[in-house]
């Protein structure tokens, strides 16, 4: 204890050093004073009397130097030379020192970069209370698609969930809604709203800043008719009026009453603000899926144990309502992870492959250091011979690569924020990532920085300085001029070089496999023509154009106005735009057939479209016909089916007349009858195969969707008609209302926006990695051949050709890179696997990208050995002979 | 040597501050010299690197004062823990004294 206390007194002496230093002094001083006070008391002169008591104290200097020893920290002298060391022979070397300090500032910063950017969307903690034991709840559907583990729930699953899991201590639940707000007389606005269940406030911890939260029973219909504003929405709309409780809304044409407004920065979705919350009334339908749960975990509870908590709840609700809960699962996410969705992935994949740089990074300042620690054999043999003992030497080394790596991570930390600040602006204009954009330099950043900078020095200076401080004394002494030792690089560089080298590779494929999936989408021809098409999104708002009856009128005015404009060739209404993002998918049956498995039925890409939807976009109909002005409402139901529809389910006749049932309920379907078969179109990616798809026609579809595209074939560049457009649309039904307009190339360029970034990213840091490598490559071979010099002068003399020594050192890297490569690909072959879930279309181990990749990194292997290889080849064959 | 010199010499000290009541560093180098009646004659200045470790593990503090003729010195004085220490100390080094004392005594049976 006491140890320790001494220990901190002298660490806490170490920042006032100066002050305690002059004590001592003073002390010392006083002690000569009265010293020599007593000496001429005993009746020496004052001469005599001052050099008695100097030297009875032995020596001022060296008794003010031992006391120093004792106050300053451990280690502080010997540390405090060895830096002072290093930084000599830094200095007497700038190429070396720079070369290090660069090369780990690009490691070190591209890691932390990265991390501060995790660090916002991940790690730092949501504005909610105690926010590590909030959940997401999400449904998991099995379909014959797949699985989708973030599907939605049903109220009654949602409350059975609450009130049986008992690893939950509350949970809430809330529905995404487009609400239409009057905000003048005759003028509305749709906004992004949330239906919430009164409990889901409690749940996250955070109340209103002005008035209340729901009441409990605010949930029964009758009561619901409240409203809570976002501080935006008040601050906005309202102007901040603090006397705006009480007053009332219109939403959806119905009056609200306001009764809170939330914090300025309260959000529940991070990403798409949203600008009201109202009550969600009770539901009792078992298998009408819209709700997502946020709940909160019991004190000490894992979100795994509520995992098999509600497992074992939904295995219950299975057996107790067979007839909708069959296959109904939940699946826990923490929140923080649910609301970072696939830009979690996506940073956690850029993670890995900053560390990949880092560790070549770290590969090639050790290769460096080995290297000088060989050319600086005989300055330690010397220092040994002297009496430094080993430890010393290494501890000597230790310092010098931890001064690399503090210099490294300072620069670091610029090039981190400059990164960080560029990955920020490119992400956000392309994928949104929530909470991306709060990136900043913090502590968390610095404190990462140099844990990893220290780190790195330890990991790339203990084994160089092991072994440059362990050189045999005799050996270096006699013949460390010209090293016979050294004919070959020792064993651990070349393990380096064979190290960087494949992970190099692993990189590379990783961006290969990126690039690979970019230049298919390029290549691939969407299936219909791009040129002059305009594509207008339009909101139905379900009050006025949600049922049939009401949408029908609207899309023929639409139609008939837009068709009717010059210059427009033609125009239709699709629900999903190819390439665009949207799609859904349907089962049904075909009668007389049995369906594929026990409830399993078919399966395929369902659309909905008005009259000639092919037509107006260019697909071209193989057989049959285009969906006609005839088909309305009244006459028989008619699909149109891709040619992979055609195949897959009647691949023995003619797809035109066979029937499908389409449930629409769970006890009634519609019977639709197959009229034409047109052109595969890519349709979820351009780098995706086709899927079957079934287009329903959209005068005869019960179903209710709120957005739709109206597709405008133009004769020429279409951006002339925005205007007219716009106002045939307004004319046609003032209440649809238009989110956005784009030419269909804009579509196309979005669709690939966010492959090119990822190839971007990724490729430019497999580019660095492949840089980094070859520079260790090229620097390990070059060492070797000044050191093989007078080797290869002999050769020469004894006859060997220039071309020979070229072949003999290219051999040598070459080899070195082969078998990297091969280490690479197999770790490639792992590590490409983990993008398929970053984009749709990616194929992980394409042969093709992985011989480029491997013929790349071999290409550059030869470029660097070649460069020392002619070095070595031009060596002076008398000057050899004369050494000799 | 040096460590055994070292631990005495903290104890002497110790010791010296006991018996004297605050004192500065010359004094207690005075004192030592005197008691160990001019046995022990080491530089004065191997007193201050004990003092500083004194100190800083709390045995001794010490504060700046006025000699008896009028010159200004630090005094150092006992604290509580020195006190302590210096009691289970004292107490170790007899027992070790009392038994290298018996094992180096002439034998007087057998």
């Amino acid at each position: 204890m006491r140890a320790v206390r001494a220990l901190i007194a002298r660490l806490a002496s170490a920042v006032q050093f100066g002050r305690r230093d002059l004590e001592i002094q003073d002390e010392l001083a006083s002690h000569l004073q009265l010293h020599i006070d007593d000496n001429i008391r005993a009746g020496m002169t004052p001469d005599e009397a001052r050099r008695d008591a100097v030297i009875t104290l032995g020596g001022l200097t060296q008794t003010q130097e031992r006391c120093r020893q004792r106050v300053r920290p451990p280690f502080f002298d010997v540390i405090k030379q060895d830096v002072i060391y290093a930084v000599r022979t830094f200095r007497r070397n700038p190429g070396f020192a720079a070369t290090a300090i660069l090369t780990l500032a690009l490691g070190i910063g591209s890691t932390s970069a990265i991390f501060s950017a995790i660090n916002a969307v991940l790690l730092r903690p949501l504005p909610f209370a105690d926010p590590a034991r909030l959940v997401m709840v999400y449904g998991v559907a099995r379909s014959a698609r797949g699985v989708d583990m973030h599907d939605s729930v049903s109220y009654p699953n949602f409350a059975d969930w609450r009130d049986r899991a008992a690893t939950l201590e509350s949970a809430g639940a809330y529905a995404n809604r487009a609400l239409t707000v009057t905000t003048a007389p005759g003028e509305s606005r749709v906004l992004r709203g949330k239906q919430v269940t009164p409990s889901l406030f409690g749940v996250l911890g955070v109340r209103p800043a002005l008035g209340r939260a729901f009441r409990p029973d605010e949930d029964q219909p009758a009561l619901s008719r409240v409203v809570i504003l976002s501080h935006g929405f008040w601050r906005q709309q309202l102007g901040g009026d603090p006397h705006v409780l009480g007053r009332t809304l219109q939403i959806n044409d119905t009056p609200f009453v306001i009764v809170g407004v939330m914090a300025p920065d309260f959000h529940i979705d991070v990403a798409e603000s949203e600008q009201l919350y109202a009550p969600l009334p009770v539901d009792a339908t078992r298998n009408h899926e819209f709700l997502r749960v946020i709940a909160r975990l019991q004190r000490d509870t894992s979100a795994r144990q509520a995992q098999a908590d509600l497992d074992e709840v939904c295995r219950h609700l299975a057996r107790t309502y067979p007839r909708t809960n069959e296959g109904v699962a939940a699946n826990v996410e923490p929140l923080v992870d649910a609301i970072a969705g696939p830009g979690r992935l996506a940073l956690l994949i850029l993670f890995a492959v900053v560390t990949v740089v880092l560790l070549i990074a770290c590969t090639n300042v050790a290769s460096l250091l080995l290297a000088r620690g060989a050319t600086r054999q005989r300055e330690m043999a010397v220092r040994a011979a002297l009496g430094a003992g080993r430890g010393r030497l290494v501890r000597q080394l230790l310092v010098e690569s931890l001064l690399l790596a503090v210099a490294g991570g300072i620069a670091g930390l610029f090039v981190a924020e400059w990164l960080a600040r560029g990955l920020v602006a490119i992400v956000s204009d392309v994928a949104p990532v929530p909470r991306l954009d709060t990136t900043r330099t913090d502590m968390w950043v610095v404190a990462f920085t140099t844990l990893v900078s220290m780190t790195t020095g330890i990991v790339f200076g203990v084994a160089p300085a092991l072994v440059s401080a362990s050189t045999d004394l005799n050996e270096a002494l006699r013949d460390a001029g010209r090293s016979s030792t050294g004919a070959r690089a020792p064993r651990l560089r070349r393990g380096l070089v064979v190290m960087e080298t494949a992970l190099a590779l692993v990189l590379l494929a990783g961006a290969g496999v990126l690039t690979k999936t970019l230049l298919t989408m390029r290549a691939t021809p969407p299936g219909f023509s791009t040129e002059n098409l305009l594509v207008v999104d339009l909101y139905m708002p379900p009050t006025r154009l949600s049922a049939l009856e009401s949408r029908a009128p609207f899309f023929d005015a639409a139609l008939a106005r837009v068709r009717a404009l010059p210059g427009v060739r033609g125009a239709a209404f699709v629900a999903d735009l190819p390439l665009s993002g949207a799609s859904d998918s349907e089962s049904f049956h075909i009668p007389g057939r049995p369906d594929p498995a026990p409830n399993r039925w078919f399966n395929a890409g369902f659309n909905i479209a008005s009259s000639h939807y092919f037509q107006t976009m260019g697909i071209r109909i193989r057989e049959g016909r285009d969906f006609e002005d005839s088909d309305t409402t009244g006459a028989p139901g008619v699909i149109v089916i891709n040619q992979t529809a055609a195949k897959r389910f009647w691949p023995d006749r003619s797809a035109i007349g066979q029937p499908i049932d389409l449930p629409i309920t769970r006890e009634k379907s519609v019977r639709l009858t197959v009229v034409g078969v047109a052109d595969d179109v890519r349709h979820v990616g351009l780098a995706v195969p086709p899927r079957p798809e079934v287009f329903v026609n959209s005068l005869q579809s019960e179903l209710s969707w709120a957005s739709v595209v109206l597709a405008v074939r133009t004769a020429d560049h279409p951006s002339g008609l925005v205007d007219a457009v716009k106002a045939a649309i307004h004319e046609a039904d003032t209440g649809a209302v238009l989110v956005r307009i784009n030419t269909l190339d804009q579509v196309i360029a979005r669709s690939m926006a966010q492959p090119r970034l990822y190839s971007l990213l990724v490729g430019a840091f497999a580019v660095a990695a492949l840089v980094l490598a070859a520079v260790g490559l090229y620097g390990l071979i070059s060492f070797s051949v000044a050191q093989r010099a007078h080797e290869m002068g002999i050769r020469i003399a004894l006859g060997a050709s220039r071309s020979e020594i070229v072949r003999l050192v290219l051999g040598e890297g070459v080899a070195l890179a082969v078998v990297g490569t091969a280490i690479g690909i197999a770790g490639g072959l792992a590590a490409t696997r983990a993008l398929v879930g970053l984009m749709a279309g990616i194929q992980p181990n394409d042969p093709l990208t992985f011989v480029v990749v491997a013929l790349t990194l071999l290409a550059c292997a030869v470029l660097a050995s070649y460069v020392p290889a002619r070095r070595a080849a031009a060596a002076d064959p008398l000057a050899a002979l004369r050494a000799e | 040597m040096a460590d055994v010199w070292q631990g005495t010499l903290a104890l002497m000290v110790l010791k010296t501050l006991e018996g004297l009541g605050p004192l500065h560093g010359y004094g207690i180098a005075r004192r030592i010299e005197q008691t160990s009646s001019n046995h022990l004659s080491v530089n004065y200045g191997t007193i201050y690197p004990a003092l500083l470790k004194l100190e800083q593990e709390g045995y001794i503090a010490s504060e700046w004062g006025v000699s008896d003729n009028n010159r200004r010195a630090k005094f150092y004085r006992l604290t509580r823990a020195g006190r302590k220490h210096l009691e289970r100390e004292a107490r170790s080094w007899e027992r070790t004294t009392e038994i290298l004392a018996r094992f180096l005594a002439p034998r007087e049976t057998s």
